[in-house]
C-alpha cells in the first residue's frame, strides 16, 4: 500500500497542473463572484452648491462605504432617476435635503436614513460648539478632534445584539462564493484523482498489481486514500489563502471548519468511484463528470442560496446532493455559528452517502471490470 | 506443470474461448498463435487467473488454480499488450514501484533492479520519464516489470505489437536467452508467424476462439506434407491470369498480392508446365517460379481459408 501511495506522490510532483489549475480558478471565481473585500457599493447621484461638497456634510458622505455619491448638476441627477438609472437622487442644502424618487425601494429609506443621520450628527455638532461658547475656527476643530477621540475610546462599552427568528436568512455573498466555488472544484480534482484506477486497469497496471501480493483492498484503500489526501489538500490551501491573504476570519473557527469538511471529501470520493465504475472509458467520464457537478452545484446552492429557489423539485433533488450538506456545514460554522450538535444532521447524511456511494461503487466496478 | 481442460469464455452473445486444451512444461517456450480476435489474450487471462472461465478448468502442478489462485501468481511474471507504466515516472521508479509491491525491499531490489535494467538494455536510461521513450523502449521496460521477482513462468501478450524491428529482434534474443540461462517457461502469444517459429518449442493456433491445431512446428508443418507451396512472381497481374489459376482443378488455394501470388497444389503434381501455358494464354510474362517449403502461414492459410493478419 505505501508502494501505491508512493508512486501516486511522484505522479503528482511530475504533474501537478490538474491541482493547481482547479485551486486557482477556485480562488479566482470566488473573488470574481463573491468579491471578496466587501460588498459593492450603490451609486447615487447628488447634487448641491459647491460649498456643501466641501463642507462636513460633504465629507461625511464620501467616507460612507455603502453608498456611493456622485456629484453633477441638478439637471443631471434628475435625469438619471427619470431614466431609471438610478432608484434614487439627492439634493442639498445647507440646513436640509430633497430626496427624488424614481423607484420606490428599501434602498431610497436607506438612502433617506443615510442623509439624515448626517445632517443630525452636523446639527449636533454645530449645537455642541455653540454651547461650548468656541467661536474661533482653531478652538473649534480642537473640540470636535477631543469629542471624537472620547467616542473612539469610550468610558464603557456597550455591546449590542440582535435576534434572528429561524426562518430568517443571513447571506454572506463573498463567504457563500468561496464555499460554493471550493466545494465545485474539488469534485474534480478528486474526480481525476479516481478515475486514474479506471485508466490504470485499461492499461493492464491493475492486471499487474492484482497478480502480486498486494490486496484487492489494499489497492482500492490506497487510491481512494491518495484522491482524498489531494482533494482534502485542495480545500486547505484555498481556504488558507483566504484566511491568510484577504484576512477572512471564518467567524473565528477556521479549524473546526476544516475539520468539519473531511464528510464531504469523504463522500465526493465515494461519488467519483460510483462515476468512475458506471463509465465505459475515459472520454464518456469526461463527458459525464462536468453535467454531475454543475448540476450538483446549481442543486446544491453553490452559485446562489438554496433559500432563493422555490421549485419543489429542485428542493428535494437538493436533498440528495452531497453539496447541499457541504454548503449547510460551512455555512453554519463560518456564517450562522452553529455547534457541532446543530451540524450532526448534514455531517451524518454525508458520512451515510459516502458509505453507499462507495459500496455500489465499488460493487459494480468489481462486477464490470476484473 | 500448467494445463487448460476443456476451457470455454462466453461475454453475453460471444463465445470467446471454445473447450480450449493445452499444457505447458516447465522450461519450454510455448506459442500461442492466432490472428487478432481468435481468443489469445482472453485465454491468457484465465490462465493467470484474472478472469473466471465460464466452465472447463485450469490446473497448475495438478492442482485447480480456479478457487485457489495464489500459487500460480507467485510464480507468474505477466506482460500485458498494453504498455502498463506508469508514463510520469522514470524507468527506475517503475521498477522500483513494481518491486515494491512484490514485497522486495533494500539491496535485494537494488540488485534485481540494476539486472533487470542490463537484461532489457536500459542501464543508461534508467533515470528518464517513461512518457519520452520509443514504442521499443517502452516494450522492454513492460517486460522487465514481469522479470523483477524471478517468475518460474512468463506470459508475453504480443509484447512486439507496433514496434521497430531492431526493438523487437532485441526482445525476441531477451526472451531466448531469459529461456535458455534461467530455464524460464515461457507462453508466447504473436500474430507474427515468423516470431512465433524463431522461438517456440511447441504451438498451439488458434482462430474465432477454437484451437485449430497443436504440436512442434515440425509436426505442425506435416500438414502441409502433401502439398507444395508455389511462388509466382511477376511485374504486374492481369484478371485473365488470376482467373485461370482459380479456375485449375488441381490448384488448391491461390493467394494473390502485389507482386507475388502464392498457390498450393498436391506434391506429385509438377506445374511448371502449367502456369508457363496459362501465363502465355493470359499475355503475361513471370519473373519467377519458385517452390517452397511449407510455413506455419500456409499452414494458417490451409486451415482456415485466410491468411494470418487478415
Amino acid at each position: 500500500m505505501i508502494g501505491i501511495l508512493l508512486a501516486k506522490f511522484k505522479t503528482f510532483i511530475r504533474n501537478p497542473w490538474t491541482f493547481f489549475i482547479f485551486t486557482g480558478m477556485s480562488i479566482v471565481f470566488a473573488l470574481m463572484i463573491g468579491g471578496t473585500g466587501g460588498m459593492s457599493s450603490i451609486p447615487v447621484p447628488v447634487s448641491s452648491a459647491d460649498d456643501i461638497k466641501e463642507s462636513a456634510i460633504g465629507e461625511a458622505l464620501e467616507e460612507n462605504e455603502v453608498y456611493t455619491f456622485n456629484w453633477m448638476a441638478e439637471e443631471e441627477m434628475k435625469k438619471r432617476v427619470s431614466s431609471g438609472k438610478a432608484e434614487a437622487g439627492v439634493i442639498l442644502k445647507e440646513d436640509s435635503y430633497e430626496v427624488i424618487v424614481g423607484v420606490a425601494s428599501s434602498n431610497v429609506e436607506m438612502i433617506e436614513q443615510t442623509i439624515q443621520g448626517v445632517y443630525v450628527e452636523k446639527r449636533q455638532n454645530e449645537k455642541l460648539l455653540e454651547m461650548m461658547g468656541a467661536d474661533t475656527e482653531s478652538s473649534q476643530q480642537e473640540f470636535l478632534d477631543n469629542m471624537e477621540q472620547s467616542i473612539e475610546s469610550p468610558v464603557f462599552s456597550i455591546e449590542a445584539s440582535s435576534f434572528r427568528s429561524a426562518d430568517a436568512v443571513v447571506h454572506d455573498s463573498a463567504s457563500h462564493s468561496l464555499f460554493g466555488f471550493t466545494l465545485f472544484f474539488v469534485i474534480y480534482t478528486i474526480a481525476y484523482n479516481v478515475l486514474s484506477i479506471l485508466i490504470e486497469k485499461k492499461d493492464g497496471i491493475w492486471d499487474r498489481m492484482i497478480l502480486s501480493p498486494v490486496k484487492k483492498w489494499e489497492m482500492y484503500v490506497s487510491n481512494l486514500l491518495y484522491s482524498f489526501f489531494e482533494g482534502y489538500l485542495q480545500v486547505i490551501v484555498i481556504f488558507l489563502v483566504f484566511r491568510y491573504w484577504f484576512g477572512i476570519d471564518f467567524n473565528g473557527r477556521f479549524l473546526e471548519m476544516l475539520l468539519l469538511l473531511f464528510p464531504y471529501v469523504f463522500s465526493i470520493v465515494a461519488l467519483s468511484i460510483f462515476i468512475t465504475a458506471c463509465v465505459k472509458n475515459t472520454q464518456q467520464f469526461n463527458a459525464v463528470l462536468p453535467i454531475i457537478a454543475v448540476s450538483m452545484a446549481m442543486i446544491g446552492g453553490a452559485y446562489w442560496p438554496l433559500e432563493i429557489v422555490s421549485s419543489e423539485i429542485l428542493l428535494a433533488l437538493a436533498k440528495i446532493n452531497p453539496l447541499t450538506y457541504g454548503m449547510e456545514i460551512l455555512n453554519g460554522v463560518a456564517v450562522y455559528g452553529y455547534s457541532l450538535e446543530e451540524l450532526l444532521f448534514p455531517i451524518s447524511i454525508l458520512i451515510l452517502m459516502g458509505v453507499v456511494f462507495m459500496g455500489i461503487g465499488i460493487h459494480l466496478m468489481e462486477r464490470r471490470h476484473v | 506443470m500448467l494445463e487448460l481442460v476443456d476451457l470455454t469464455k462466453r461475454f453475453k452473445q460471444n463465445e470467446a474461448v471454445k473447450n480450449l486444451n493445452m499444457f505447458i512444461e516447465k522450461g519450454e517456450i510455448v506459442g500461442l498463435l492466432g490472428p487478432n480476435g481468435a481468443g489469445k489474450s482472453t485465454a491468457i487471462s484465465m490462465l493467470s487467473s484474472l478472469v473466471e472461465p465460464t466452465s472447463g478448468d485450469v490446473r497448475y502442478n495438478n492442482k485447480s488454480i480456479l478457487r485457489n489462485p495464489g500459487p500460480i501468481r507467485e510464480v507468474l511474471g505477466m506482460v500485458p499488450q498494453e504498455i502498463a507504466l506508469y508514463d510520469d515516472l522514470s524507468a527506475l521508479e517503475n521498477l522500483q514501484f513494481f518491486g515494491r509491491i512484490y514485497k522486495l525491499k533494500g539491496k535485494e531490489l537494488q540488485i534485481k533492479i540494476a539486472e533487470v535494467l542490463e537484461q532489457i538494455g536500459l542501464t543508461d536510461r534508467k533515470k528518464d520519464i517513461v512518457k519520452t521513450f520509443s514504442g521499443g523502449m517502452k516494450r522492454r521496460l513492460n517486460i522487465g516489470v514481469a522479470m523483477l521477482h524471478d517468475p518460474e513462468i512468463i506470459i508475453m501478450d504480443e509484447p512486439t505489437v507496433g514496434i521497430d524491428p531492431q526493438s523487437r529482434n532485441y526482445i525476441l534474443e531477451t526472451v531466448k536467452r531469459l529461456n535458455e540461462e534461467k530455464q524460464m517457461t515461457v507462453l508466447y502469444t504473436s500474430h507474427y508467424m515468423e516470431e512465433v517459429e524463431f522461438l517456440c518449442d511447441r504451438i498451439y493456433i488458434m482462430d474465432q476462439g477454437n484451437l485449430i491445431a497443436s504440436g512442434t512446428k515440425e509436426e505442425i508443418k506435416q500438414i502441409l506434407s502433401s502439398e507444395h507451396t508455389i511462388s509466382i512472381k511477376a511485374d504486374r497481374w492481369n484478371d485473365r491470369f488470376i482467373e485461370k489459376l482459380k479456375n485449375n482443378p488441381t490448384i488448391h488455394r491461390v493467394k494473390v498480392e502485389d507482386r507475388e501470388i502464392t498457390i498450393v497444389v498436391p506434391k506429385e503434381v509438377n506445374m511448371f508446365a502449367t502456369l508457363a501455358k496459362m501465363a502465355e494464354e493470359a499475355d503475361l510474362e513471370l519473373r519467377s517460379v519458385d517452390i517452397n517449403a511449407p510455413t506455419l502461414e500456409d499452414v494458417f492459410l490451409h486451415l482456415t481459408g485466410r491468411a494470418l493478419r487478415d
